[in-house]
């Protein structure tokens, strides 16, 4: 049985015409961009040609791009190269960060860092009049995520540029914003530099294009002293022979969905507009955070929602939509021996028993407005059985 | 000079007339696990000995290590009983010893370094008595022999690093440390039998200890989608895997439970639940025993571990399989258990986290001294009977 799929957050079906560009590719310019002879040339003016594109596609410089292996490569790096900074040993994040950037900022503690957690509030949005007041001489980064990957919710990131310029103007001391925007990349207008972050991730297989790889946008003149060595490439900082294939793979898509950008959101927004009105006449169901009520917000990436049927364990719908052809997500375990927590939701506010029964709805432009009908009419006859059994 | 393995067994040597039979069954176990491999297996006066080439070793050690009513093994030197010839058997065992001790300590070595002494005791047995020498004398000339030839080896009698064993039989056999297998009897001597097997710590344990009492044991899975995910199936399925290699082969019944349980769920109070749903599974697996020749049930319950693993809980619910039901870990606490799981190697994949029931149909407050005579009636009440048999009916089965 073919399925639908509603889990675009956790990774989208490639772009079927990327592939075959980058087959293509792959097979005619198999050279090390570092090396000299032609096979290496041509290599090269690929690699550059795609990062060409990419920074085109986030309208910043081509030197600003450095490519990784993905977003959680970029978060790590961020996070780590404090290490080699010297000065300042707070770091200030948001409570409802992705592990990538949430695990390595607690290493830190190791490193004798201590880590300020900003908590959101009940709508999920990060307040920052909350970082203003934690920010000192002590502050070596501020890291605040683009779109929440559990429930959408798009950060004040370029309000919270703005504080930390005027804290600059006010003391003469500089803090690097970093934001994760792996979920909002091709999906929601953003230019890192009219944002005003110093430092973006970003990844390739959230937007059609292959797995393995991703870049992270580093702002001219900002600098953070990278932990990596053992070759010139990418500016020396993040060494290592290019994934030219993926790379290249990245720019192509990045390239598609940028033209569509705004088209592609208007649809989704209708889409995800029309889904929340049918799950809200569900008995029980729950949106979450709960603000997000009204069809058209915002606040929110329509591409990502989070609802619940308490006390229907998430895990279990999962598995019961799976079985009714719609793939979709949680990050919840059924565990009946152990109280797990949930650091993101726990973060808005949101309890353990309300999350443990959240699911991910998340979409992409070809979803489609049947498929979606579809899936909220298995969810209206299912809802109500497992209510009665959970109940 | 040959190798050969040399195997022992303990508690089978204390069997009477029914030693041979006993005997036969551990070698056809043997073979069962060496399949495949080129082996010759000898059985000679009240030893079992395995010849086999040096490409199968690190398979035979696992396989012999897993093999229930051996005690312990060896690789030894078999050679003639000449003790010139028994002399350059023990130089060549002790340079083997010497050599996988020293890949055995520490990878970072410093060749500079002069090589620290290590101590040894010979221990001579002779059963042949027209051998001139005496076990005294046999381990004199030996030590003797040693300690001229190696400079880093010298005899402790008391506490010795390693133990030279000789036994000269219908030839002379030298062999070094024995590997410990588990003991016990061997499998399959003991009729056959159920596991009730969940993704837990216990089971598994109760499964090689009955298996190690020479039970031939096949087990039992209740597998409840959506409340459960395939992943706790394949955890189970995992652990079945691991088991299996002590077991030589199980038989893994996959019992669709769903509607049972959300049967219980709908009928009964919440504080019975559990014990209603342990209720039905045995009852399940009695019938499952019954119908593929089990003449008993095998369960992790440890006494007053969890609600339904108490005296009056384990009276009710064992009640309902109508079979004899072994509960090998009722006296072990939950340390004793785990140490035991690590040790036959079930533990991390106990561990993982899918859960074997979901939370939707675990009490909170789940009744820990129920009325015998009330469960039953609760029992009857669930009116499971048609469900059972369905459940007995589509039940799967997985060849390990």
């Amino acid at each position: 049985m073919s399925s639908i799929y509603l889990d675009w957050a956790a990774t989208v079906p490639p772009d079927i015409e990327v592939l075959e560009q980058v087959k293509e590719m792959s097979a005619a310019h198999f050279g090390n961009p570092s090396s000299i002879h032609r096979a290496g040339r041509e290599a090269e003016k690929i690699l550059n040609e795609s990062r060409r594109i990419l920074s085109s596609a986030l309208g910043c410089l081509a030197e600003e791009i450095l490519f990784t292996s993905g977003g959680t490569e970029s978060n790590n790096m961020v996070l780590f190269s404090l290490i080699r900074r010297g000065s300042g040993k707070k770091v200030i994040l948001s409570g409802i960060e992705h592990a990538s950037v949430y695990q390595p900022a607690m290493s830190l503690t190791n490193f004798g860092y201590t880590v300020k957690i900003i908590k959101a509030d009940n709508s999920g949005l990060l307040d920052p009049a909350r970082i203003e007041v934690e920010l000192d001489k002590q502050t070596a980064l501020v890291a605040v995520m683009l779109v929440n990957n559990e429930t959408g919710n798009i950060q004040p990131v370029s309000d919270i540029a703005e504080v930390l310029k005027s804290f600059y103007r006010r003391t003469g001391i500089r803090i690097p914003l970093h934001t994760d925007a792996v979920q909002g990349f091709c999906k929601i207008p953003f230019n890192p530099v009219s944002l005003g972050v110093d430092s973006a991730s970003l990844s390739a297989h959230k937007i059609g294009g292959p797995r393995g790889v991703g870049a992270l946008f580093v702002r001219k003149g900002s600098s953070y002293p990278f932990l990596y060595t053992g070759g010139g490439q990418e500016h020396g900082q993040r060494p290592g022979t290019e994934n030219l294939p993926g790379i290249y793979g990245f720019a192509l898509a990045a390239e598609k969905k940028i033209k569509n950008i705004e088209s592609d959101l208007k649809s989704v927004t209708e889409l995800t507009g029309a889904l929340i009105s049918e799950i809200e006449g569900i008995k029980g169901a729950i949106i979450l955070p709960q603000c997000r009520r009204n069809k058209i917000n915002t606040a929110f990436s329509p591409y990502i929602l989070k609802v619940a049927f308490p006390p229907i364990p998430g895990e279990v719908l999962v598995r019961v939509l799976e079985e009714e052809g719609f793939l979709i997500s949680t990050g919840s375990a059924c565990s009946s021996k152990k109280k797990r927590r949930f650091r993101v939701l726990g973060q808005m506010g949101i309890s353990d028993t309300l999350a443990f029964s959240a699911v991910r709805i998340s979409l992409g432009r070809d979803t489609g407005h049947e498929n979606l009908s579809r899936f909220a009419k298995v969810l209206k006859e299912k809802i109500p059985g497992l209510m009665k059994i959970a109940g | 000079m040959e190798s050969i393995y040399l195997l022992k067994y303990g508690e089978l040597s204390l069997k009477g007339a029914n030693r041979f039979r006993f005997e036969k069954l551990l070698c056809t176990n043997i073979k069962k696990k060496l399949d495949g491999l080129d082996f010759e297996l000898i059985r000679k006066q009240g030893r079992i000995y395995l010849r086999a080439g040096e490409k199968d070793h690190s398979q035979i050690v696992n396989a012999l290590s897993k093999t229930f009513g051996l005690v312990a093994f060896s690789e030894a030197l078999k050679v003639d009983k000449d003790m010139s010839k028994i002399e350059e058997a023990a130089i060549c065992l002790a340079q083997k010893l010497l050599h996988k001790s020293r890949e055995d300590s520490s990878p970072i070595k410093d060749n500079n370094l002069p090589c620290s002494q290590t101590s040894y005791k010979i221990e001579a047995r002779r059963s042949d008595k027209s051998f001139p020498l005496n076990s005294y004398e046999i381990a004199c000339r030996l030590g003797n022999v040693l300690c001229s030839h190696f400079q880093e080896l010298k005899v402790n009698l008391n506490r010795p690093d390693w133990i030279i064993n000789v036994e000269v039989r219908d030839a002379a056999y030298l062999y070094g440390p024995l590997t410990r297998a588990p003991g016990g009897l061997p499998l399959g001597c003991s009729g056959k039998g159920l596991l009730l097997l969940s993704g837990g710590i216990d089971s598994p344990v109760a499964g090689y200890f009955m298996g190690k009492r020479g039970l031939n044991i096949h087990a039992v899975y209740f597998h409840t989608p959506p409340f459960t995910s395939e992943k706790a199936r394949e955890k189970v399925e995992h652990l079945a895997d691991i088991l299996s290699a002590y077991l030589t082969g199980i038989a893994l019944h996959v019992v669709p439970f769903t509607e049972i349980q959300a049967r219980i769920k709908e009928r009964s109070k919440n504080k019975e639940i559990t014990l209603l749903m342990r209720a039905c599974m045995m009852r399940i697996s009695g019938i499952i025993a019954r119908n593929t020749g089990s003449i008993c049930l095998i369960t992790g319950e440890s006494l007053g571990q969890v609600a339904s693993q108490t005296t009056e809980s384990l009276r009710f619910t064992g009640s309902m399989a109508d079979m004899l039901v072994f509960r090998p870990l009722i006296g072990l606490d939950k340390e004793e258990i785990i140490r035991w799981a690590k040790k036959i190697e079930t533990f991390e994949t106990s561990i993982l986290p899918f859960e074997d029931c979901c939370t939707l149909f675990t009490p909170p407050h789940p009744l820990i001294n129920p009325n015998y005579e009330r469960m039953v009636q609760a029992f009857n009440d669930l009116q499971a009977d048609e469900l059972i048999a369905g459940a007995v009916q589509d039940t799967r089965v997985i060849q390990f």
